[in-house]
C-alpha cells in the first residue's frame, strides 16, 4: 500500500513523497517480528517505525521530509529526511538525536568521504561519528567511561541509525554489497562524544572553525579499534611512542588518516608538559613509520605510494627511506575521551590502503555558508 | 499498527547493452583498470589473448583513481568513442 | 566486466539496481592481487573463453 497525503494540520509533516506504509497487527512483538521478516534489521530487534514516532522525529528538522541529504554515488539511491527519520526510530533514537544523524549523512555525502567504497570494501570499515560541542551534552551523549562501549542511548542509537540507513536505504547489505572480509563491531554502532571536561585543547568544533556555540559531527571511515595501553609512561614522548607504534603496525600502516582518542590519564601527561594538539600530531607523524625494507619484507611496499608521500608535495617531516602513516600531521585527528581512570588510549586507522576516504565534518542543526 | 517502510526504491531504469560485434578481428580494445593490485596486469593478459588470436590492438589504458567510485563520465565517453570494446574489472 | 567469484553477487546486485539485471560478467577464481604471472595468465584464459560469446552474442 502506498500513501501520499497532505498534512491534516500544522503539526503534521506534508508528505509529498509517496511514503510506503505497512499494515501490521496491533501487537508490538508481532511488529518487531515483521521488521525481521522484511530484512530491515541489523540482526537485533528494531523499534517498529510507527507514523507518530517518525513524525515526532521529523519535527526536529525544519526542511521538508522529501529533502534529499545524501545520494549513493554508484547507484543514485537517495536518502530523504523522511527515510532517515524512519531508520532513526527503528534504531531507537529519540527525536532530539535526529540533527546529529542528519549532519552526519550530509558530511558522509561529500565526495571525498566516499561512503560507498568505505562500506562496500573488503576492508570492513564503518563510519565513526565524533560529536563535538554542547549538543552532545544536550542530548546526553557519553564522552566518558566506556566511551566506545554500550549503555548510552544516544551513542548507541545514533550510530545504529547510520548502519540501518546504509542497509535499508542504500542497500549496502552484508555479503551482497558490503563485502567486508571480517567487518568489526563498529558496524553495529560507532558513535562517541568528544570529552569536554578536562580537555586542554580546543574542541574539534572550534578547531574546525565553527562559530562559538555551534556543535559539529565528524565522520571517519574507521577500521577496527586498537587499544593502546601504557601505565608506566610518564612523559609525552613515552605515551605517544606507544601510540605511534600501534599506528605503524604492519597491519595498519598506510597513507590513510588516523583517529587517536587520548585517555584522560594520558592527556594529563601531555597537558602538564604543555603539549599542544599540533605538537602531539607532529610527534606521532614523525614516529609512526616503517622502513622501506620492512615494508618490502612483508609485501606491502608500493613505489607509487612512496612517491606520493615523498614526491613533489612531500611534507617537510617525511624521512627518506621510511613510509609514514598518513601524508601529514594533520591527518591524525586527536582529542580526549574516556573515563578518568586507566592508561588506555586508542588508535583507529582509516579504511583502505591509501586515501580512499577523507574524514569530513558538518555543523549540527545549522547551515553555515549555505548557497 | 501502521509502520513506515524504511527502504528506498531507486528510479526505474532500463539500460541497453551495446550491439554485438560481428567479428573480433582487428578490433580496438580499451582497458579500464581500477587501481587494485594486479588489475592492470590481469586486464592486459586478457587483452593480449585478443591481440594474439584476433589481431586486436589495445588502443588505450584508462584508469580510475578511485576503485570504489564509478568511472568518471568523461573517461567512459572517451572510451566509447575510441575503442570497440572495453575490458574492466569490479572488486578486488 | 571481469570479477572474481566472491564478487559475483555484488556485480549482479549493482547490475540490477542500475537497470541491466541480465548483464553478463566474466568470472574468474579469486584472488587477483596476490597472483603470479602464470596464475594471471590462467585466469585470463578462463575469462577469454567467457568473453568471446558475450562480445559476439553467440
Amino acid at each position: 500500500m502506498t500513501l501520499s497525503r497532505p498534512a491534516k494540520d500544522a503539526g503534521e509533516p506534508f508528505m509529498s513523497i509517496a511514503a510506503r506504509i505497512h499494515e501490521v497487527p496491533d501487537n508490538l512483538l508481532a511488529a518487531i517480528d515483521y521488521c525481521y521478516e522484511k530484512g530491515w534489521t541489523d540482526g537485533l530487534p528494531v523499534v517498529p517505525p510507527t507514523l507518530e514516532r517518525v513524525h515526532a522525529t521529523l519535527e526536529h528538522e525544519g526542511r521538508p521530509p522529501e529533502t534529499v541529504i545524501a545520494t549513493h554515488p554508484a547507484t543514485g539511491l537517495e536518502l530523504s529526511l523522511h527515510a532517515a527519520a524512519v531508520n532513526a526510530v527503528m534504531a531507537g533514537c529519540l527525536p532530539e538525536y535526529f540533527p546529529v544523524l542528519v549532519a552526519a549523512f550530509e558530511a558522509m555525502d561529500k565526495p571525498d568521504f566516499n561512503f560507498h567504497g568505505s562500506t562496500a570494501s573488503t576492508g570492513g570499515s564503518a563510519p565513526l561519528l565524533i560529536v563535538s560541542g554542547g549538543y552532545a551534552d544536550d542530548i546526553g551523549m557519553n564522552a566518558d567511561v566506556n566511551l566506545f562501549g554500550p549503555g548510552n542511548r544516544a551513542n548507541a542509537t545514533i550510530g545504529r541509525a547510520v548502519r540501518l540507513i546504509l542497509r535499508n536505504v542504500f542497500q549496502m547489505v552484508p555479503g551482497i554489497s558490503d563485502k567486508s572480509t571480517q567487518g568489526h563491531p563498529g558496524k553495529y554502532s560507532f558513535c562517541i562524544a568528544e570529552r569536554m571536561r578536562g580537555n586542554p585543547w580546543p574542541l574539534l568544533c572550534e578547531a574546525q572553525g565553527y562559530p562559538k556555540g555551534v556543535s559539529s559531527v565528524t565522520v571517519f571511515a574507521a577500521g577496527g579499534f586498537c587499544n593502546v595501553e601504557n601505565h608506566g609512561g610518564n612523559t609525552p614522548q613515552q605515551v605517544l611512542s606507544s601510540i605511534a607504534d600501534a599506528m605503524a603496525s604492519y597491519g595498519c600502516i598506510t597513507l590513510g588518516q588516523s583517529v587517536v582518542i587520548l585517555a584522560p590519564e594520558h592527556m594529563r601527561i601531555l597537558a602538564d608538559a604543555g603539549w599542544s594538539r599540533e605538537e602531539a600530531q607532529t610527534y606521532l607523524f614523525m614516529h609512526a613509520k616503517r622502513s622501506v625494507e620492512g615494508m618490502r619484507a612483508v609485501g606491502k611496499y608500493r613505489a607509487s605510494e612512496y612517491e606520493k608521500q615523498h614526491g613533489a608535495h612531500a611534507h617537510q617531516l617525511v624521512e627518506t627511506g621510511y613510509v609514514h602513516r598518513g601524508l601529514a600531521p594533520e591527518d591524525i585527528l586527536m582529542t580526549l575521551g574516556g573515563g578518568d581512570a586507566g592508561g588506555h588510549s586508542c588508535f583507529i586507522p582509516s579504511w583502505s590502503r591509501g586515501r580512499g576516504s577523507i574524514m569530513q565534518h558538518k555543523p549540527i542543526g545549522v547551515c553555515i555558508d549555505c548557497n | 499498527m501502521q509502520l513506515y517502510d524504511p527502504t528506498t526504491s531507486g528510479p526505474q531504469r532500463e539500460l541497453l547493452r551495446a550491439p554485438p560485434l560481428t567479428s573480433l578481428d582487428g578490433k580496438t580494445i580499451g582497458i579500464l583498470e581500477n587501481g587494485k593490485l594486479n588489475a592492470t596486469e590481469m586486464l592486459r593478459e586478457l587483452a593480449r589473448l585478443f591481440e594474439d588470436r584476433h589481431g586486436c590492438k589495445v588502443h588505450a589504458a584508462y584508469s580510475k583513481s578511485n576503485a570504489s567510485a564509478p568511472a568518471p563520465a568523461q573517461i567512459l565517453k572517451k572510451a566509447a568513442d575510441e575503442v570497440d570494446f572495453l575490458i574492466t574489472g569490479l572488486g578486488d | 566486466m571481469l570479477c572474481t567469484e566472491p564478487f559475483e553477487v555484488t556485480a549482479r546486485n549493482i547490475a540490477r539496481v542500475l537497470g541491466l539485471p541480465s548483464y553478463p560478467f566474466l568470472r574468474v577464481q579469486h584472488p587477483i592481487g596476490s597472483c603470479t604471472l602464470p596464475e594471471l595468465e590462467a585466469r585470463a584464459q578462463v575469462a577469454y573463453e567467457q568473453a568471446v560469446p558475450i562480445l559476439l552474442r553467440a
